[in-house]
């Protein structure tokens, strides 16, 4: 586990809340898994790789989404349209396109997939087991979890 | 078919521009706020090729072009336009901003760039910058 990475995503994440939707945001106790425990309604999966692989799964039950999208759109959403998807996507792709970017300008070689949205009621990664970083942040709109998983290649 | 110079010679004619973005939101975003300039018509494109065809087809004033986009990414993106047209005036805006990539991004013709989340001003001061020996910048904003 790439821990200096972890600590780069959770940190441009909490940077980019605290910019995007407001001051009381926080990151509440990290904890390391056997694998992702992303369980809930809204899942957005980015991609990495490069010197190293793994991926960013932020997971957030179906309110919380819609509170943050609201606050993105500057208005109510009426269900999960698809603008309200895309917010969510680019609220995390722009989270983890800054720690790529500071990554990458420290001398390693990162790159980020496009953010893959899926919803549904209780959902699951059944992936490989990868020791993965679970770190829930607290926002005025309900917790988004990151579930961080990054291994050097070598 | 008229060409940005030649609108450009006439201040009452609307500057025009091309939002480039797979996201959908960050399309709606980035309307919005050229919505709140005056007298400035946006068009969009959701991918690389059709940014290609939309710029031959419209020729705007300037572009707003995302970088990680499936399938052409934004940086081909902009070297395909600029070298079909070594004028065109692309305004890279993206979460992506290390020293590498705002490089590849100027040297395959981008003339600003912009990390994301975009602001107000952020916007305005490039296109101002972009626009400047073009049409001398960007109308205020609405107030």
């Amino acid at each position: 586990m790439r821990l200096d990475f972890v600590r780069m995503f959770v940190d441009s994440t909490t940077e980019l809340f605290q910019t995007v939707l407001g001051p009381t945001v926080g990151v509440k106790s990290i904890s390391v898994r056997p694998s992702p425990v992303a369980g809930r309604d809204v899942l957005t999966i980015i991609s990495l790789t490069g010197d190293s692989q793994g991926r960013v799964i932020f997971d957030m039950d179906l309110f919380t989404a819609m509170q943050l999208a609201g606050c993105l759109l500057g208005e109510p959403s009426p269900g999960m349209t698809p603008l309200v998807r895309s917010s969510i996507a680019e609220l995390a792709s722009m989270a983890i396109g800054q720690a790529i970017s500071k990554i990458n300008d420290s001398g390693s070689k990162l790159k980020m997939s496009p953010p893959i949205v899926i919803t549904g009621a209780n959902l699951v990664s059944y992936d490989q087991c990868f020791e993965t970083l679970v770190a829930p942040i607290s926002t005025a709109y309900g917790e988004v979890r990151m579930n961080i998983t990054i291994q050097d290649l070598n | 078919m008229e060409s940005a110079t030649d609108r450009g010679s006439n201040q009452q004619s609307p500057m025009t521009c091309l939002i480039v973005d797979d996201s959908a939101f960050a399309r709606f975003h980035l309307r919005r706020l050229i919505d709140s300039f005056e007298n400035v018509l946006a068009s969009e494109a959701a991918n690389g090729n059709e940014a290609i065809t939309e710029y031959r087809r419209l020729k705007p004033d300037f572009v707003l072009m995302d970088i990680i986009m499936p399938g052409l990414e934004g940086v081909e993106t902009v070297r395909r336009i600029c070298e079909a047209d070594p004028s065109a005036r692309v305004i890279m805006i993206s979460s992506l901003s290390h020293k590498a990539k705002v490089e590849e991004a100027f040297a395959a013709g981008a003339k600003y760039f912009i990390p994301k989340p975009v602001t107000t001003d952020d916007l305005k001061k490039a296109i101002d910058e972009v626009l400047k020996n073009h049409r001398g910048g960007l109308p205020e904003a609405q107030q």
